[in-house]
């Protein structure tokens, strides 16, 4: 695991379609570097499976803080220094960050920030929180992590376009996690509903597949308390009521 | 923010249509049994299909029929055992939570997931928790659970369980199926290596029947240690007293037996002392002195029958006795020869 020592905040943001622009979000290196591993290895798969894939994730970083800009050119050598494949790095003022972000049509914006990351999802940015865990996560296998009980209440979400953001976002997740098999697929696609029961998991299994997504992993908690099953399933990131985020 | 957290999950609640809270038993209280979809379902042709064709065409063939509902597998009477349990206790208790909670525990990918569900619905089960590992190991989800009882036809799964101390057994199916009783939950127990440790058979083994007897009368006083099912013989009890408590002792909804190789006449009385200083209590106690098992499960009708051998888990479901092999301690070093213990006439129990 490398840490990187200067208190940077580097945002990373995971895109499908090279070309497209993307928002930015703000990260600590040291939590979001195994989540870019993850998105790297997803990447390589995919192209050994077909050379011509263009179905990949783009990762753009983006940093506000306007100290941070200054050493910009650092930011860009540490990337090249850990191998980290980012596309695209941008700065932006704070104010205009999610400005930026809809503008560039951002598929996803991810953030250890949980601010930045309500606020861009409140304009209607598709928007997750990583895990303050995320340092921790095993970088060979993406798990992407799906709150249950927010696919079957859709009224919640803060904009319609948030909510179109999202289906275009599962539809194209599920397309790339149809290119692997069911063994050793690098993508690994969990449903976790926490306070229904079994009919509430059943409805989620069922909206996801209608989006064109298949699940590999499914719990149902019936209440039963989540930390436990969170700490080890640990997701890269949740996708949630829009703000993603794990509940302390 | 937390506030509004909690107006989404009462929201959430309702909107979900969510039960009463005593249908969901939070983990402490109730006494957890996580059974695997195989030993629920009957999956056989399923799992032909994934030995001999691979999981695409296993998992293609099980979305194609997700409509279907699986026929019962060998621990479905278990499990309906313990929700009439269930039911009764929560008559004599609305408010506890002092039930047993039924996880299903699969290594199944979760395309497997609505034909589950949809099986589930179509017998009335009561399960409402589920975890669909997707290959991955389930040994953290059973402690995460606080399982008391994990069952499952994977026998290296059933010896991680063991090794991390979770109580486990490899349930097979029986040729024919005993009919059991729908209202009183019946429960048989093996003696050595299941509720007590391995300690006596491994004499047995090294030194002979003799000296077996011996050291047992020897050692009458001294309670054996405990084996890996002893915890969940507790947690038995502990529901058992719940019904004692509301006059409900002569025809109580749970029952449990202890079918041992060991003789009324000598070695059994180390048993039973052995569990009187554990404070536990067993409903009858069969000494069979060497004899076979199965003629006496028979007559017992358990809906789930725990030893460590092969040998009288075989003899057992001949029989019709759905029974589970614990694989724990010396007797798991098979000779060469094959089936253990076979040659050896009478096993000390």
């Amino acid at each position: 695991m490398l840490i990187v020592p200067w208190s940077l905040q580097v945002t990373s943001r995971a895109v499908f379609e090279p070309g497209a622009d993307d928002g930015d979000e703000v990260y600590k290196v040291g939590t979001a570097f195994p989540l870019l591993q993850a998105l790297q290895r997803v990447n390589k798969r995919l192209l050994e499976e077909n050379p011509d894939e263009s179905l990949l994730f783009d990762v753009v970083l983006i940093t506000t803080n306007t100290q941070q800009q200054q050493r910009s050119s650092s930011i860009i050598s540490s990337t090249r220094h850990y191998g980290l494949d980012v596309s695209r790095f941008c700065f932006s003022s704070e104010e205009d960050f999610v400005e930026s972000l809809l503008k560039n049509n951002v598929q996803l914006f991810l953030s250890a920030d949980r601010n930045e990351a309500s606020q861009a999802s409140q304009k209607g940015v598709l928007s997750a929180l990583l895990d303050q865990h995320s340092a921790s996560c095993p970088p060979e296998q993406l798990k992407v992590l799906f709150s249950g009980d927010a696919i079957i209440r859709p009224d919640t979400d803060p904009t319609p376009a948030s909510r179109q953001g999202a289906q275009t976002f599962l539809a194209q997740l599920g397309e790339m996690r149809r290119r692997f098999g069911a063994f050793d697929s690098p993508l690994s696609i969990v449903l976790v509903t926490v306070t229904g029961g079994r009919e509430s998991c059943g409805a989620a299994l069922r909206t996801l597949r209608s989006h064109g997504v298949s699940v590999d992993e499914a719990y149902c908690l019936a209440g039963a308390p989540r930390a436990p099953i969170l700490s080890l399933l640990r997701p890269h990131f949740l996708l949630s009521d829009g703000l993603g985020g794990l509940e302390e | 923010m937390k506030i509004q957290k909690q107006m989404q999950q009462l929201q959430l609640q309702a909107l979900a249509g969510h039960r009463e809270l005593s249908q969901f038993p939070s983990q402490e209280n109730a006494v957890t049994i996580a059974v695997s979809s195989r030993v629920l379902f009957n999956m056989e042709k399923e799992q032909q299909i994934y030995e001999q064709q691979g999981m695409e065409d296993y998992i293609k063939y099980q979305v194609e029929h997700e409509a279907e509902p699986f026929s019962p597998g060998p621990a479905f009477s278990f499990v309906k055992a313990l929700e009439a349990v269930n039911t009764q206790l929560r008559e004599l208790y609305p408010e506890s939570e002092e039930l047993f909670d039924v996880v299903l525990m699969t290594n199944n990918h979760a395309y497997v997931g609505l034909r589950l569900i949809n099986t589930i619905n179509h017998h009335k089960l009561f399960i409402e928790r589920f975890c669909m590992t997707g290959g991955n190991s389930p040994i953290g989800y059973l402690k995460a659970y606080h399982t008391n009882l994990y069952l499952s036809a994977d026998s290296g799964k059933v010896r991680e369980a063991l090794e991390e101390g979770i109580a486990a057994a490899t349930m097979f199916t029986p040729e024919k199926m005993t009919e059991v009783s729908e209202t009183q939950l019946r429960v048989a127990f093996d003696g050595d290596a299941v509720l007590f440790s391995d300690e006596s058979e491994r004499i047995y083994k090294a030194h002979g029947l003799d000296k077996f007897f011996e050291h047992e009368k020897a050692h009458e006083n001294k309670p054996l240690d405990h084996g890996p099912l002893k915890g969940f013989l507790e947690a038995l009890g502990k529901l058992q007293k719940k019904f004692y408590g509301k006059g409900q002792r002569m025809d109580c909804p749970i029952r449990t037996y202890l079918v041992t190789a060991r003789s009324a006449a000598s070695s059994g009385t180390r048993a039973l002392k052995t569990l009187r200083s554990w404070g536990l209590e067993i409903d009858e106690a069969l000494f069979l002195a060497g004899a076979p098992k199965g003629p006496m499960l028979e007559k017992i009708r358990p809906h789930i029958f725990f030893d460590d051998q092969m040998f009288h888990v075989e003899g057992a479901a001949e029989m019709g006795t759905v029974a589970c092999h614990v694989p724990y301690g010396i007797a798991q070093r098979v000779t060469k020869k094959g089936i253990m213990d076979k040659e050896f006439s009478p096993a000390p129990k």
